[in-house]
């Protein structure tokens, strides 16, 4: 298990923790932990999560209809929450994807001469 | 309630998060206590993450509030800090209360009848009576041809001598014609109401019915004596039914109206002056219906109706409403404004007395900042304490006017019109409740500000120093300077107002109206019908009261118009104007203090003969550079000046005195009324229950009426001028006192945070004089700013209040001065006391101390 130096990791931005959750959703459902674990891993442990901010963002996206909350049972054998992409979230989740790509490509134009006269 | 059960569920999967992470840690060979450390560290602030997620289904903000609220409610704690600015916001809160349900009443709620939106009022301007009338055969003449009115009605003052069960009593009533009834909706409690044709009826105000008919139904339909004729008592109103229309005679008789009578029959062929108020059709317009009325005023004009006097001039229609506050309109906006300005200084004083706070509260804010609150979340705190001062503030400012109000009502019912209806009603309610929450908004805002810029790591730093630091001080100051500013626009409001007074009380020397009394009597009934009979009564009054003891002199006067009378001056031929004619007894003139300026008074031989005085005004008008004396002038009837005599305002003080002619008092007409003077050696009220015993000897049956010494009659003359003088000065010695408190706060706080800096220039040598000088030389730098921008502003406004100035230039240079240097004087002394303690500095202590 690739483990990180903590100054290789980076916070995430504010907001984007919410397209991480529905993109990691998009593969079934999930418990919260798991939601996490995902999302750490999948990122090769850079964005680090601080995993009770996970709680509020997934409250927001039910409230917003684009995830939907089920009882099930945990794999500590308790009652617990699974976690599902509804169909408007899996629309929004396209939107937002896009969005992020044209941003993300943006940023990079602009960001890459200065980050190789960097390595140079 | 689906969030309900998910944040139920909420703690459990917390629990069974951490418990996994824990597993996890444990996996990758994690001791088990340390693996549940991490796990717990991994996740953040437990609370927090509980809270933050509540805020999602955001009903939380409600709670959050309750719970600021009852944090806020803690301030009161502190009963010295929360008393001054619960007291300030009572008082800046509770002027403005009161002003608004002033002009709530006055201005803004429509009158109680129907369709009050569509009165009008019809008249034209009459120059010699200085009012809007109209004549009431255009009246009648109107209501016959006029299509663009539902109805249209006529009332006129009419006071009358009624013979009650209990005793002989001058009643103030109205004469109406027309459709008054259904205008202003009035519905009878008791009985009817008598209807347009119906001659010689009355009915009844309810207070007059409950005073003098003590409430007895049975007096419906009987008859009582009016005027020595009999009328029948139709139907009584209901308690809460006023005159609203407006009532140009309330300087004169400020009583309400208790009756009324129908317009006779014969006013309305030969003409009298009424005041006409109509009904527009729906759709119709003012300017519509004045067009119709001109056509048919030009009939009139062409000879094509018959017509006793001369047809109504320079005709106007206008709203109802907007005649009827268009005297006190200006006034209660100048008051509405003023009492804005003192509650913005409250306000700025109450931001300065929190921002002092603030700079000890520092602390403990930052604190809670720091451990989690959010920023927003404490300044969000902050406002809630805040408007919860200001809501108490609010509530006691609301008592504070409706005791204000009581007083202002008693001691000047008549200085706007419906000033008794104001009270407080739902809009005044709601009308606090906004300016308290603003209020508390406002002054709340500084410290927030103040917050959202502080570093918080400094201040926890800070350690025990809690300083407000030099951009603190410099954001009071500035507040102070605005606080200066304000105070000196309402103190130069107000000395402009005090300066209208004087000027108007500028009496001639030897002028003393509180030794003179004054009264009304009109010789009514069929025993003096005829004019020989009036006569003698007036004989008889003059005779009894000239020889009453303690009389000085006495004397009787009545006086009327007279129109199309030429002027010996006059260089174009068929010149006419107006005289007033007073058939006054020279007791009379005497009695008010008139001085002879030449010439001699008339006396009983002139009685029948064509001798006449003529005063200052009437003598230049008439004749010019010319001497009068010995010369013709027409009254209309050709008559010989005798005299001339000294202008004296003895009626309205806010007014030049009328040009007037003074002819034999045997020659007036009795029938309108007569007033009565009477000097006294000392104070005139101690002689009027003797003077109404000789009077009320002549005739039992006769009333006297508006006995009161001149003073009080001349006061009364301008009721609604004292009204708003006495508003301004109370608001004007409100923000004085304000913004006094402001500048010695900041001083006093400022010498108090310099104490070590003082003690250092003390130990270096600085003599305590140039300690005092630099703390005051900081306060008037201070003062001196805001006062130079309140006095550019006071130049610039003072020109809205011009109508209530009299005599008085709105920029009145010595006013400005006056208020300037009174001001100025006041924050001197402000600074001086917290600049001598200053100096008492034991420098050796000051530095001990830190």
């Amino acid at each position: 298990m690739p483990t990180r130096r903590p100054e290789d990791r980076v916070e995430l931005l504010q907001g984007t923790l919410d397209v991480l959750i529905l993109r990691t959703l998009l593969l079934g459902p999930a418990h919260g932990h798991a939601i996490v674990k995902a999302i750490e891993s999948n990122s090769e442990d850079v964005l680090q999560v601080e995993q009770g901010s996970l709680y509020p963002a997934l409250h927001r996206l039910i409230k917003r209809g684009w995830i939907s909350a089920d009882e099930g049972i945990s794999e500590n054998n308790r009652r617990a929450k699974y976690y599902r992409l509804t169909t408007r979230g899996r629309k929004q989740l396209q939107v937002e994807t896009t969005k992020w790509e044209k941003l993300s490509r943006a940023i990079a134009r602009i960001l890459k001469p200065a980050d190789e006269e960097a390595s140079s | 309630m689906r969030h309900r059960r998910l944040l139920d569920g909420l703690d459990e999967d917390i629990r069974d998060h951490i418990e996994s992470e824990t597993r996890d840690n444990i996996a990758r060979g994690m001791p088990p206590e340390e693996a549940r450390h991490a796990a717990l560290r991994r996740f953040g602030n437990i609370t927090r993450v509980k809270e933050d997620t509540r805020e999602v289904w955001s009903r939380v903000w409600l709670e959050q509030l309750l719970q600021d609220i009852r944090y806020g409610l803690r301030v009161l704690r502190n009963p010295g800090f929360a008393g001054v600015v619960i007291l300030t916001l009572a008082l800046g809160i509770g002027m403005n209360t009161a002003v608004f349900s002033v002009v709530n009443a006055v201005l803004l709620r429509p009158l109680a009848c129907p369709h009050p939106e569509r009165l009008v009022w019809i008249g034209g301007y009459d120059a010699n009576i200085q009012r809007d009338v109209a004549d009431s055969p255009d009246f009648a003449y109107w209501r016959q041809h006029a299509r663009s009115f539902t109805g249209i009605a006529a009332y006129g003052p009419q006071q009358a001598a009624m013979v009650t069960p209990t005793d002989a009593q001058q009643v103030s009533g109205v004469v109406v014609a027309g459709d008054f009834w259904t205008l202003t909706g009035a519905r009878p409690a008791l009985g009817r109401l008598f209807g347009p044709q119906e001659q010689d009826t009355v009915v009844l105000a309810w207070d007059l019915f409950e005073n003098q008919f003590a409430a007895d139904p049975r007096v419906v339909g009987r008859s009582v004596s009016v005027d020595g004729r009999s009328v029948t008592i139709t139907g009584v109103l209901p308690m809460d039914f006023r005159f609203q229309f407006p009532m140009w005679w309330q300087s004169v008789e400020p009583r309400p109206v208790e009756a009324y009578f129908p317009l006779p029959a014969k006013d309305v062929s030969m003409g009298r002056i009424v005041n006409v108020v109509a009904s527009l059709k729906p759709g119709v317009r003012d300017a519509r219906a004045l067009a119709e009325l001109d056509v048919l005023e030009k009939r009139a004009q062409e000879g094509r109706r018959p017509q006793f006097i001369e047809p109504t001039a320079g005709l106007r229609v206008e709203p109802l409403a907007h005649k009827l506050t268009g005297v006190a309109r200006p006034a209660l906006i100048v008051l509405l404004a003023a009492g804005a300005f003192v509650l913005l200084i409250a306000v700025l004083n109450i931001a300065n007395v929190l921002l002092a706070r603030a700079t000890v509260r520092h602390r403990e804010i930052a604190i809670r900042a720091a451990v989690g609150a959010g920023r927003a979340r404490v300044i969000r705190q902050l406002l809630v304490e805040s408007v919860v001062l200001a809501l108490i503030g609010g509530g006691a400012a609301l008592a504070l006017a409706r005791s204000a109000l009581a007083i202002l009502i008693r001691l000047s019912p008549n200085a706007a019109p419906r000033l008794r209806e104001a009270g407080l009603d739902g809009y005044v309610l709601a009308f606090t409740l906004a300016v308290s929450i603003g209020a508390g908004i406002l002054f709340g805002s500084g410290p927030a500000l103040a917050l959202w810029r502080t570093n918080l790591h400094d201040a926890l730093k800070d350690g025990a120093r809690t300083s407000a630091g030099p951009a603190g001080l410099r954001l009071r100051a500035l507040l102070v300077t605005g606080e200066l500013a304000l105070a000196i626009v309402l103190a130069i409001g107000a000395g402009l107002m005090l300066k209208s007074f004087w000027r108007m009380h500028a009496y001639p020397s030897g002028f003393a109206p509180e030794s003179i009394l004054t009264m009304q009597v009109r010789p009514a009934g069929p025993q003096y019908r005829e004019e020989p009979a009036q006569q003698a009564y007036i004989r008889e009054l003059l005779r009894r009261v000239e020889s009453a003891p303690g009389v000085e002199a006495a004397g009787v006067s009545t006086w009327s118009l007279f129109e199309g009378v030429p002027f010996p001056s006059d260089t174009a031929p068929n010149q006419q104007h107006t005289i007033r004619l007073n058939a006054a007894s020279t007791g009379y003139l005497k009695a008010l203090g008139i001085r002879l300026l030449r010439g001699r008074w008339l006396s009983d031989t002139d009685s029948s003969g064509h001798a006449v005085l003529l005063n200052e005004s009437m003598a230049r008008q008439a004749f010019g550079a010319v001497d009068p004396i010995g010369r013709q002038i027409a009254t209309p009837e050709p008559a010989t000046v005798a005299g001339i005599v000294a202008d004296l305002k003895y009626s309205q003080l806010d007014a030049d005195p009328p040009a007037e002619i003074y002819v034999p008092y045997q020659q007036g007409p009795f029938f309108s009324g007569v007033s009565v003077a009477v000097r006294t050696a000392g104070d005139a009220s101690a002689i009027a229950p003797a003077i109404r015993k000789q009077i009320s000897g002549i005739d039992p049956t006769q009333p006297l009426s508006k006995v009161k010494t001149l003073e009080q009659a001349l006061a009364d003359s301008i009721a609604p001028r004292r009204f708003n003088l006495f508003l301004l000065e109370t608001f004007a010695a409100v923000a004085l006192l304000l913004s006094l408190v402001g500048i010695y706060g900041v001083i006093a706080y400022g010498v108090a945070e310099r104490t070590r800096e003082i003690g250092v220039r003390m130990a270096m040598g600085a003599q305590r004089h140039e300690v005092v000088l630099m703390v005051v030389r900081d306060g008037m730098a201070m003062a001196l700013a805001g006062m130079a921008a309140g006095l550019a502003g006071a130049w610039s406004l003072t020109h809205l209040m011009a109508s209530l100035l009299y005599d008085v230039k709105a920029n009145d240079p010595a006013t400005f001065a006056a208020a300037s240097v009174g001001l100025a004087v006041t924050a001197l002394l402000a600074c001086w006391i917290p600049a001598l303690k200053a100096a008492r500095v034991d420098a050796v202590v000051a530095l001990r101390c830190e």
